[in-house]
C-alpha cells in the first residue's frame, strides 16, 4: 500500500522549512554576537477622539532586535504586545450609544538574512494573534545590486493567511488568504541624492467586512495596487537631509488615493537629531460605501434600499469614505552615549470629508482626530 | 581566550561543546546548563520514557486526545510543514516501521510485515484540535528522531549564547549549530565524514555562522548480498532510500539544515534539484561516490 502523495513544489520550500523552523521557540532568541547587534525598546500611546468622544486607545510596547552574524547571515526579531480599549465602531459616526470593547494582541515576526557579493536574501515569518483573529505571514526578498552598485533591484513575494473568528459569531471559522508581490529599484543620483520606484500588487480573497458592523457586507475578493517614488537628498550645507515621497493607490473596492510625505532629518550638535514631517492623505471613496442617509422606512443603520436588496454590497466603515487627512509630526531623539540612543516621537492627525483634494469627499461625517506618542530606547553594541 | 572541549553522551551519540571562554568565567557551569538543556530535551521527546508527552500520545492511539503544551504543539507544526514541503517523505508517523526492521540482524523483513505496518503511516491520520493531538488509529506511533537532536543543538546553542559565549559550537553526533567564530574572528573547519570510510573524511567546511546537518546511509544499516539497507526509511514502500550516501547541509539553522538533508535522503535523485531549491549551502556524495556540492 502506498499513501496519497502530495504535490511537491521543490522552489521555494527551503524556504518554507526555514520560515516555520523560525517558529520553533528558543532557536533564534540570542544568536547575537553583541558587537554588531541592537536591541530597541517602543511604547506608543494611541488615541483616537470624534465629538468629544474618545473612541480608541492603545498601548504598544514592542521589541525589536537586529543582529548581523559574521557578516554572512542576518537575523531580526520583533514582538509587540497592544492592549485595546475603547468604543466599537459604529455605522456612521453621528450615531452614538457604543459599547466597550478591548482586545489584546501579541505579534511576533522573525527573518533571517544572507548576504552575497551583490545581493541578499531574507526570509520572514510572523504570526499574531488576537482572541477573535489569527494571523500567519511568510515572505522572501531578494535584492540584487549592479557591478558599481549604484542600482539595486529588489523582487519579494509573501503571502499571509488569517483566520477570524469574531466573538459575536456573525461569522464562524472565516479566512483570509492574501499574496503580496513586490518590485522595487533604488538608484543612486549622485553623492547627495537617492531615488526609489517601488510597485507591489496584493491579492486577496476570503472575509473582507466588519463583523462588528451590521449591514457590512464586502467583496470576498479585493486586489489592491500601489506605485510608490522616494527621493532622499542630502544637503550638505547644514548636514541635513530631507524625504519625499509620493504613492498611488488603487484597489478593485473603488478605492484611489494620493499620498504625499516629506520629512527633515536635521542633527543639531551634541547627538540631537530633530524630524519634523507632514504627510497629505486624499481618497476616493470605495463603490459601495453609502452617505450617512438611511432607509425610509427602515432606518438607521440600514442604508436607503435596503429592504429591497438586503444582500447587496454595503459600507458605513468611515475608513472606506472619501477624505482628506493631513498628518503632523516631529521626533526628537538624542544620541545619549555611543551605545545609547532615546527618542520621542509625536505625531496630530485629522481627516474630513471635505479635505479631499481632487473632488468632493464624503459628506455628513464628523472630523476624526488622533494623536500619538511613541518613546524609543535603542541600545546598538 | 582559550577553546576547552566538554564531551558528553546524549541521543546516542557522541556530543561535544567547544566553547571559548573569557579568564574567570566558570565555564563548566555554562557547558552543563546547555548539556542540561539537550539531556531536557532527550528525556521530554523520547518514545521510550513512560510518562512522556510522546509516549502518552502513542499509548492513546485509537482512543483519546492528549492535550500538548507549547513547545510540543510548536514540534507538530513543523512536523506538519515538513510534511507538506516533502510531498509526504518526511512523515514523523513512521517510526512505527522500525517493528519490522532491526538494525542489528541482516535479514530484511517479510513483506507481510511490512503490508501490516504502512497502513499505521500517515500524518494525514493525526487529528490536531485547540491543543490536541489524537492518533486515529490504534497502533500508531510519532516521534521526533527525524529532528530532535538538531533542534537541541539549536535550543543549546541558543542558550550559550544568550549567557555571554561569542566563540563555539554544539555537535550533537555530527548535527552542529555555530555560537560564533573563534575567538581571532577565524571560521571552524569542520569536517565531514567520508561516508565510506569512518577514518576519513570527505571533505572539511569552513563556518563561521550557521548550522550542519547531514543525514547518511552509514548510521546504521545491515548489508545482504553486498546491498545496503539504511535506516532512512520511504513512508510509501516501508523500503530505505538508496540514492545518496550522505548529504550535509549549510544553513543557518541546525534543525532547518537537518530537515533539509533528510528530505534530499529520501527525494532519492529529485534531492539534488530540491537542495538547489532550498537556498542552503550542501554537500551531497551519491552512491558512486560522487559528489555534488554548491557553495552560497
Amino acid at each position: 500500500m502506498t499513501t496519497q502523495l502530495l504535490p511537491a513544489q521543490p522552489a521555494a520550500l527551503g524556504h518554507a522549512i526555514l520560515a516555520a523552523a523560525l517558529m520553533l521557540p528558543g532557536l533564534v532568541h540570542a544568536e547575537t554576537p553583541p558587537e554588531h547587534a541592537s536591541i530597541s525598546v517602543k511604547l506608543l500611546s494611541y488615541e483616537e477622539s470624534q465629538s468629544s468622544i474618545d473612541r480608541i486607545r492603545v498601548r504598544a510596547p514592542s521589541v525589536s532586535l537586529i543582529a548581523p552574524v559574521a557578516g554572512v547571515w542576518s537575523v531580526a526579531a520583533s514582538l509587540t504586545a497592544d492592549d485595546v480599549s475603547g468604543a466599537s465602531p459604529r455605522y456612521h459616526t453621528a450615531v452614538s450609544g457604543a459599547s466597550r470593547m478591548s482586545d489584546d494582541r501579541k505579534a511576533g515576526d522573525a527573518s533571517v538574512t544572507r548576504y552575497f557579493q551583490r545581493g541578499s536574501l531574507t526570509v520572514g515569518a510572523a504570526y499574531s494573534t488576537e482572541h477573535d483573529y489569527d494571523s500567519r505571514a511568510l515572505s522572501v526578498t531578494g535584492t540584487m545590486s549592479s557591478e558599481d552598485k549604484n542600482t539595486t533591484w529588489s523582487l519579494g513575494v509573501g503571502g499571509s493567511d488569517d483566520a477570524i473568528n469574531p466573538v459575536n459569531f456573525i461569522v464562524r471559522d472565516e479566512s483570509r488568504q492574501t499574496v503580496n508581490f513586490l518590485a522595487g529599484v533604488t538608484q543612486v543620483l549622485g553623492p547627495n541624492d537617492l531615488a526609489q520606484l517601488t510597485v507591489t500588487h496584493n491579492r486577496g480573497h476570503g472575509y473582507f467586512s466588519d463583523p462588528y458592523k451590521a449591514f457590512d457586507n464586502r467583496p470576498r475578493q479585493r486586489n489592491q495596487s500601489t506605485l510608490m517614488g522616494r527621493w532622499n537628498h542630502h544637503y550638505a550645507a547644514t548636514g541635513g537631509t530631507s524625504r519625499l515621497s509620493y504613492r498611488y493607490y488603487t484597489d478593485t473596492y473603488g478605492i484611489r488615493a494620493h499620498t504625499f510625505g516629506g520629512e527633515y532629518v536635521q542633527p543639531a550638535g551634541q547627538g540631537w537629531i530633530i524630524t519634523p514631517s507632514a504627510r497629505l492623505y486624499s481618497q476616493r471613496a470605495a463603490r459601495f460605501y453609502f452617505d450617512p442617509v438611511y432607509d425610509g422606512v427602515l432606518g438607521e443603520p440600514f442604508r436607503p434600499g435596503y429592504a429591497s436588496n438586503p444582500d447587496g454590497l454595503s459600507s458605513a466603515d468611515q475608513r472606506l469614505s472619501g477624505f482628506g487627512a493631513v498628518t503632523l509630526g516631529i521626533k526628537v531623539a538624542k544620541q545619549l552615549s555611543r551605545d545609547w540612543i532615546v527618542d520621542v516621537k509625536l505625531e496630530a492627525y485629522q481627516q474630513r470629508g471635505s479635505w479631499r483634494l481632487f473632488d468632493k469627499g464624503s459628506p455628513g461625517l464628523e472630523p476624526l482626530r488622533a494623536h500619538s506618542i511613541q518613546l524609543g530606547l535603542t541600545r546598538q553594541w | 581566550m582559550d577553546v576547552q572541549a566538554f564531551p558528553f553522551e546524549a541521543m546516542a551519540s557522541r556530543c561535544e561543546l567547544r566553547l571559548a571562554i573569557a579568564p574567570g568565567v566558570d565555564g563548566a557551569r555554562l557547558a552543563q546548563a546547555a548539556i542540561d538543556e539537550v539531556l531536557r530535551i532527550e528525556s521530554t521527546y523520547s518514545r521510550y520514557r513512560t510518562g512522556g508527552i510522546v509516549n502518552r500520545i502513542n499509548h492513546a492511539a485509537g482512543r483519546d486526545p492528549v492535550v500538548c503544551d507549547d513547545e510540543t504543539n510548536a514540534l507538530l507544526d513543523y512536523a506538519r510543514v515538513l510534511h507538506a514541503s516533502s510531498g509526504g517523505l518526511f512523515d514523523i508517523t513512521s517510526g512505527v516501521l522500525r517493528r519490522a526492521w532491526d538494525f542489528r540482524r541482516p535479514v530484511l523483513p517479510a513483506q507481510a510485515a511490512l503490508d501490516a505496518l504502512l497502513p499505521l503511516v500517515g500524518w494525514q491520520h493525526v487529528e490536531r484540535e485547540h491543543g490536541a493531538i489524537r492518533l486515529s488509529k490504534a497502533g500508531m506511533e510519532i516521534d521526533f528522531g527525524g529532528f530532535g537532536k538538531e533542534y537541541a543543538a539549536d535550543r543549546a546553542a541558543a542558550l550559550l549564547a544568550a549567557s555571554g559565549v561569542r566563540h563555539g559550537y554544539v555537535n550533537l553526533g555530527g548535527d552542529l549549530r555555530i555560537i560564533g567564530p573563534r575567538p581571532d574572528g577565524a571560521s571552524w573547519e569542520i569536517g565531514v565524514q567520508d561516508p565510506r570510510d569512518t577514518e576519513r573524511l570527505a571533505g572539511a567546511i569552513p563556518i563561521a555562522s550557521g548550522a550542519l546537518a547531514t543525514s547518511g546511509d552509514y548510521e546504521r544499516f545491515i548489508d545482504i548480498a553486498g546491498k545496503r539497507y539504511c535506516h532512512v526509511l520511504d513512508p510509501r514502500s516501508g523500503m530505505p532510500v538508496s540514492h545518496w550516501r550522505s548529504v550535509s547541509v549549510l544553513g543557518p539553522l541546525a534543525i532547518a539544515a537537518g530537515s533539509c538533508s533528510t528530505i534530499a535522503m529520501l527525494m532519492q535523485e529529485d534531492g539534488l534539484a530540491f537542495l538547489d531549491n532550498s537556498g542552503m549551502a550542501y554537500l551531497a556524495i551519491d552512491l558512486q561516490g560522487q559528489c555534488f556540492r554548491k557553495d552560497v
